[in-house]
């Protein structure tokens, strides 16, 4: 680590769930028309994130891998108290899975020279919360997710979280530099203030990266390194409910003794 | 690539693009135990994946990483695997990421099973995320199908968009196949005591030396298993901390107690009981939300229960859509009344005889 310590946060752009609508022709959700939004857990990366330079001191850099309009959740980052942002981009970056996406974060994270790198615990749009593990094992860091709480302990290079686990938690002590995922719902977000609102909308530009630019080659991203491929996709009809709306406890006591639960 | 081409200095694997394809057999399942204790999806993934080992023809390997872990090793073999492979060392327990990974890395350089099934707990999914970089793997998130197609290739199933759309991912060109499945969406099988299989101990190849984090304190109790439950009620949001009415009908209804992740993570009820993506998947009898708005992330671990009602005091909230029966009313009055109801009626016993119609009114 240098002497101050360089804490990236990795925000996502995702459609807004709150925001897509059932087609009434399909029955079926329409994704396409919804609003792009910050993915919702990347808003506790980043409050975890701004934690650490409280305790700590620091840089707070959010970064984000995708076209140029996502832009947005990067100005929306600083506007929240991100110092800097790093806009990830490339064309050879197109039909990248997990695999190709954790490694252009991880190169990222070293051209920005991370001690950090944090994470939401995963998106809401693929869902996979296989990134930050991924970034760790192509840098060969230590990795913390799950984590509700982090204390840095940075004179001795290491970070304590503690991290959810089924049934209970456990305090993990990890050597720096880290890939921390952040629980959903843990780390309350700070709004964001004024000044720095109004500071990101009107001059912020961020840093903009290729893949040349972070030392990556165009076939070592993309799709040609996707393990994975999407090889089909169904539509699932929706499960078909009853969707009685019944009057009180009585009728629905009637109903349920109909049922094959109490028939 | 092929995994001896891994180039250790930056763990960074060189990737020429050619995989050896045939050159990987057999369907391995991480056996996830903590102290002894195995994980129910573990369970689960062995007997979903003894149906795929027989239609590859080849044979279902049981990874057991831990310290004094024989037991384990043994109750995989009685669950449906033809061999278990052990990795027994102190440096394994408690799990970490980093000795794990290196020990799988190695494994699977020397193994090359063509397919690893992970169960989705947040200890699975950490590892799964971390190993699968190094061998270059295809790693498959939440699945809920899992077949092999006529070549021998797996074909992983997961919802997306909301549950819309079922999305089957392959992975022709690279191994293993990897695929992680949460908890409850496939049924364990009983172990059977005279199944017999080796158990072959395997070099340890981590040091502790190596190892760059320490797990300074665990505190873990009982885990609830709900995925078995034939009647759930589950509480939400809407509880506002007072769960007394929901118990009182989970009492009466004789059913388990469970939850949305906003009642989880308020600390209301343990995670262990937690219903949805990111917790468990349950398929009851009846299951009755309460105070549950009915996000997609909910519904999705809910949505194969043969019964669902919904109480909920918004008449818009999307549950109603993913309810057969609804009551649009206050839960701190629904559920009291229905509790009484459910212990009155006799209609609920199961005789409808025995209604007695506007009595309760
Ligand atoms: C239907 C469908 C299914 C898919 N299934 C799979 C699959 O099973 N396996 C697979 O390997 N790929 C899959 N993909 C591809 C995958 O969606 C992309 O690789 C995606 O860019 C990263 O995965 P994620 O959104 O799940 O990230 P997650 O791992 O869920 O993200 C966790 C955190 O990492 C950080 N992060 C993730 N992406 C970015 C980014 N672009 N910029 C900055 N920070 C980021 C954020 O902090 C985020 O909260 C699928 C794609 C689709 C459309
Ligand atoms: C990555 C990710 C993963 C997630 N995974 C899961 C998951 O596994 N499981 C899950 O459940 N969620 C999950 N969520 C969260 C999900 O999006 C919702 O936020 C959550 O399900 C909301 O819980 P709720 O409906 O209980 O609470 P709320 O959204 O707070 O809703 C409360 C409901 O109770 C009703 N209500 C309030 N007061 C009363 C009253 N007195 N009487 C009757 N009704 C009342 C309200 O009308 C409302 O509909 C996930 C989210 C993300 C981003």
């Amino acid at each position: 680590m240098g002497d101050e310590p360089v804490i990236v946060v990795g925000v996502k752009q995702v459609p807004d769930d709150d925001e897509v609508r059932i087609d009434p022709d399909t029955g079926h959700l329409d994704r396409a028309s919804a609003p792009a939004v910050m993915n919702p857990p990347d808003r506790n990366a980043l409050e975890a994130a701004l934690g650490l330079r409280d305790d700590a001191g620091g840089t707070v850099v959010a970064v984000t891998m995708g076209p140029p309009t996502a832009t947005d959740v990067l100005e929306e980052a600083v506007a929240i108290g991100c110092d800097d942002a790093a806009l990830i981009t490339d064309r050879a970056f197109a039909g990248s899975d997990t695999w190709p996406t954790s490694l252009t974060l991880a190169a990222a994270a070293e051209s920005l020279g991370a001690d950090v790198f944090v994470c939401g615990e995963e998106t809401t749009d693929s869902s996979t919360g296989q990134v930050p593990p991924g970034i760790a094992a192509h840098l060969g860091w230590a990795q913390l997710t799950y984590a509700e709480e982090l204390d840095p302990e940075f004179d001795d290079e290491t970070l304590v979280a503690r991290r959810d686990v089924e049934g209970g938690h456990e305090v993990v002590a990890a050597e720096l530099p880290v890939v921390v995922a952040v629980a959903y719902g843990e780390f309350e977000p700070r709004p964001a203030g004024l000044h720095r609102k109004l500071y990101a909308e009107s001059e912020f530009e961020p840093i903009e990266l290729s893949a040349e630019d972070i030392g990556l080659d165009d076939d070592e991203v993309g799709i040609d390194a996707s393990p994975t491929e999407v090889g089909g996709m169904e539509t699932v009809e929706p499960v078909e409910r009853e969707r009685v709306v019944v009057e009180g406890v009585d009728e629905l006591a009637d109903e349920l003794a109909e049922t094959e639960v109490f028939g | 690539m092929s995994p001896d081409d891994a180039d250790g200095a930056n763990d960074e694997p060189v990737d020429d693009g050619t995989v050896d394809t045939d050159a990987y057999s057999d369907v391995w399942v991480f056996v996830e135990e903590h102290d002894g204790d195995v994980m129910t999806v573990s369970w689960e993934l062995l007997a979903e994946a003894r149906g795929l080992a027989d239609d590859l023809g080849e044979d279902l390997v049981a990874l057991v990483i831990g310290e004094d872990v024989d037991d384990v090793a043994g109750e995989a073999i009685e669950r449906g695997a033809d061999r278990a492979l052990v990795a027994d060392d102190p440096v394994f327990e408690p799990y970490r990421a980093d000795p794990y990974g290196e020990q799988f890395r190695a494994l699977v350089e020397e193994r090359r099973p063509a397919i690893v099934l992970i169960g989705g707990t947040h200890t699975g999914r950490d590892f799964a995320g971390r190993v699968a970089v190094p061998a270059h793997a295809g790693l498959t998130a939440d699945c809920t199908e899992l077949g092999v197609d006529d070549d021998g290739l797996l074909e992983a199933r997961r919802p997306a968009f909301g549950g819309n759309v079922l999305a089957t991912i392959v992975c022709a060109d690279h191994r293993p196949q990897m695929a992680t499945v949460r908890p409850g969406v496939f049924a364990a099988a009983a172990p059977d005591p005279d199944r017999a299989g080796a158990v072959e101990q395997v070099d340890v190849v981590v040091d502790e030396a190596d190892t760059v984090t320490e797990v300074r304190e665990r505190v873990v109790g009982d885990t609830a298993d709900i995925t078995e439950a034939d009647r759930i009620v589950a509480a939400g949001g809407g509880c506002n901390g007072d769960l007394s009415p929901v118990e009182a009908l989970a009492d009466a209804l004789d059913a388990d107690l469970a939850a949305s992740r906003k009642a989880v993570d308020e600390g209301w009820v343990d995670g262990s009981r937690q219903v949805g993506q990111t917790g468990k998947t349950v398929r009851p009898d009846l299951y009755v939300a309460v105070g549950i708005s009915g996000a997609v992330q909910h519904v999705e671990g809910m949505n194969d229960s043969d019964v669902v009602v919904a109480i909920n005091d918004d008449p818009n909230a999307p549950i109603f859509d993913h309810a057969d029966y609804g009551i649009v009313g206050d839960l701190f009055e629904v559920c009291p009344a229905l509790a009484e109801r459910v212990r009155d009626g006799e209609a609920l016993a199961g005789s409808e005889a025995d209604i007695e119609p506007e009595a309760q009114r």
